[in-house]
């Protein structure tokens, strides 16, 4: 038990004193010249403030619409909706199913170069 | 509100300069962490600038619950993974079977338990050799002087993996010190 305790200690002694190694060059001038390069990403961005944009008009243009369009050019358009899902359920039912099979093969295939990844980093 | 703090302050607020002095305070312990998960000098160097990069980034969410230096370890063991897949697998395969209490301190004063030179130049030597997922662990406890719980919540570990990795470490390293002995004694 004695020993164990010496033993202990020496190991701990160690690794409290394993050396840190010397930075082999200073990195930061090389992470600031990144950091100015590749500015921080604002809090809004253009991209955002343009996707929302297009949204809401979207949204308007449609609540504008259903409010002025005559109504009978609405049920014209509710009866064309209707007999398309209905030509839908009539001649193509098969695309569902084959739809959700691709889906699942292109999920599939886009797992492949992880998978390729880890066996790379399992063989290092 | 001390030093370090006013620095990341004033960097979450977009101050280049003050984000250069924390880079340059902790520069040193992140590349050491990746250089003993790595073990490659340049690989170790662009992983080190890597997560600064993102660090800076992701400054303005950095909340203050952890300490600074923790959160750019948890940053630099995420790229350390993302390098090495195979890192985060052994860690998780550590389980956390032990059941024995690590105590915090040793109980012999150490520095005077060091019989020569070359008992301490064995176990560095061991030391380096240790796995990675080893190295890690031990890096973040004895070298960054982190708490169980600490490395836990960087590694994203259970507290029983990360005592279960390092008792292994150790007993690795009580292995070699058997060897040495053996030697010593063959002699």
């Amino acid at each position: 038990m004695d020993n164990r305790l010496k033993e202990d200690a020496l190991i701990e002694d160690a690794l409290k004193s394993y050396p840190l190694a010397p930075m082999p060059r200073d990195i930061t001038l090389n992470v600031m010249a990144r950091i100015q390069k590749n500015s921080r990403p604002a809090f809004v961005t253009w991209s955002d403030l343009v996707l929302s944009f297009v949204i809401t008009a979207c949204i308007a243009a449609f609540w504008f619409a259903t409010l002025n369009l005559p109504p009978i050019l609405l049920t014209k358009i509710r009866i064309q909706g209707i007999l398309l899902y209905q030509d839908f359920l009539v001649n193509a039912r098969w695309l569902t199913p084959v739809g959700m099979f691709g889906l699942a093969v292109l999920l599939a295939a886009l797992t492949i170069p992880y998978l390729i990844q880890m066996t790379r980093g399992r063989q290092r | 509100m001390d030093n370090e703090q006013v620095l990341i302050q004033r960097a979450q607020k977009g101050s280049h300069e003050a984000f250069a002095a924390l880079v340059d305070e902790h520069q040193r312990y992140v590349y050491n962490l990746a250089l003993r998960v790595v073990k490659d000098e340049n690989e170790a160097l662009d992983l080190a600038q890597e997560t600064f990069v993102r660090a800076w980034s992701a400054l303005p969410n950095f909340r203050r619950q952890s300490q600074f230096r923790t959160w750019l370890y948890r940053i630099v063991t995420n790229l350390c993974y993302n390098r090495l897949p195979s890192l985060r697998r052994s860690l998780n395969d550590l389980g956390d079977d032990v059941m024995e209490e690590i105590p915090a301190t040793s109980t012999i004063a150490p520095a005077q338990e060091f019989e020569s030179n070359e008992t301490k130049r064995h176990l560095y030597r061991a030391i380096d050799l240790l796995d990675a997922q080893y190295k890690l662990l031990i890096t973040l406890r004895y070298q960054h002087e982190l708490s169980y719980e600490e490395i836990a919540s960087t590694l994203n570990l259970p507290l029983g993996t990360v005592k279960t990795g390092i008792f292994r470490a150790k007993e690795q390293l009580r292995k070699s010190l058997a060897h040495l002995e053996e030697s010593w004694i063959t002699v």
